[in-house]
């Protein structure tokens, strides 16, 4: 199963679809978790899942706000989504008669 | 161009091309500060360097072969130098009768051995753990280093104890470009490895450095066997 971080990369790749690459993912992911992303753990993460097939990337066009420098351009794979699936699922069994799953079910009803 | 913008620009380039091109991007999108974006770009070549690390095969190169291999094979190069300058003082410089003796029997068969061992002990390390090898290298100079400062033999100089560098070199050479040798070539030198070493297997203590040193070229054997039979999986035809 993928790890915690590699699941939140993934999600945060998929929620962002063709626009997905370093700087916005990193800015996805600090948005949405609170939490500070760095470049070197963004990277190095976005090549593990690359070496096991859940992500293919590829260089895409340079803009002027970024000096001229292309991006690194991500896609989920088949089996990227898979894994993130089964993390989710995974996650959503092992967390439903958690109080905090519990309380979070009734404020949504 | 401003201090900052060099020292990065410098760093930057620790970096692949591409990596270098989308990560410098990221950050000027981002607005980091050039101080900031080199701390980012250092952050991410030493998470690469770790990676390395995870796995077995550079603590196999740097701790199996480097460290231990470097101290045997100086051991042995002395040796030879010493026993080479006794025979060459008895035989050549006294004007005595060339004979072929035990003596230079044991001389000749250890110089094949210095070279078969560092060989394929410097084939191994390279082609094991290519990204680590500055490291494995390194380390194989400590105890060089170390042994040099010590050195305290009169008649010979400091630099025998580099003799077996240049096989070693040589290996190390043909271990970064190819992954394994041919297998007969493997075979060829594993078995005078172990030929060679079969006296020595009588007498205690010995078998524990030669096994040390004998392993790589086994090791070579069972890659190339592998890389042989893979080979015949994609391409039926070939025979070899």
């Amino acid at each position: 199963m993928i790890g915690e971080f590699e699941y939140v990369l993934l999600t945060a790749a998929a929620t962002l679809g063709d626009d997905a690459y370093g700087a916005a993912i990193r800015e996805q992911i600090e948005s949405t978790t609170g939490r500070r992303c760095s470049i070197g753990a963004l990277y190095t993460t976005i090549d593990r899942l690359e070496s096991k097939s859940m992500l293919a990337t590829w260089m895409g066009e340079a803009t002027a706000e970024r000096g001229g420098r292309a991006k690194r351009m991500v896609r989920l794979t088949p089996q990227g989504v898979r894994a993130a699936k089964d993390f989710y699922n995974a996650i959503m069994r092992v967390s439903r008669k958690a109080s905090w799953a519990v309380e979070h079910r009734k404020e949504v009803v | 161009m401003s201090l900052s913008s060099s020292v990065l620009q410098t760093v930057s380039h620790l970096l692949t091309p591409h990596e270098r091109e989308a990560v410098l991007g990221d950050l000027a999108e981002l607005g980091a500060n050039n101080w900031r974006s080199t701390a980012e770009v250092l952050d991410l070549y030493f998470r690469h360097r770790i990676a390395h690390w995870k796995s077995w095969r550079p603590w196999l190169a740097a701790f199996g072969l480097a460290i231990p291999s470097s101290l045997t094979l100086m051991g042995l190069s002395v040796s030879i130098a010493q026993s080479g300058q006794h025979w060459i003082n008895e035989n050549v410089l006294n004007g005595a009768r060339l004979t072929v003796g035990p003596g230079l029997a044991l001389l000749l068969s250890n110089i094949v051995l210095l070279i078969a061992w560092s060989f394929t002990g410097a084939f191994v390390m390279g082609s094991v753990s290519r990204r680590t090898v500055r490291i494995s290298v390194t380390l194989s100079f400590v105890p060089c280093a170390f042994c040099l400062a010590r050195f305290r033999i009169e008649s010979l100089s400091r630099l025998c104890l580099l003799l077996f560098m240049i096989p070693a070199a040589w290996g190390l050479a043909h271990g970064l470009r190819f992954a394994h040798i041919r297998l007969r070539s493997a075979i060829f030198l594993a078995a005078i490895i172990t030929v060679l070493t079969i006296p020595a297997w009588t007498s205690k203590g010995a078998w524990l450095p030669n096994w040390a040193l004998s392993w790589p070229a086994w090791y070579l054997v069972a890659t190339a066997a592998r890389g042989t039979r893979s080979l015949k999986d994609h391409h039926p035809w070939q025979t070899n």
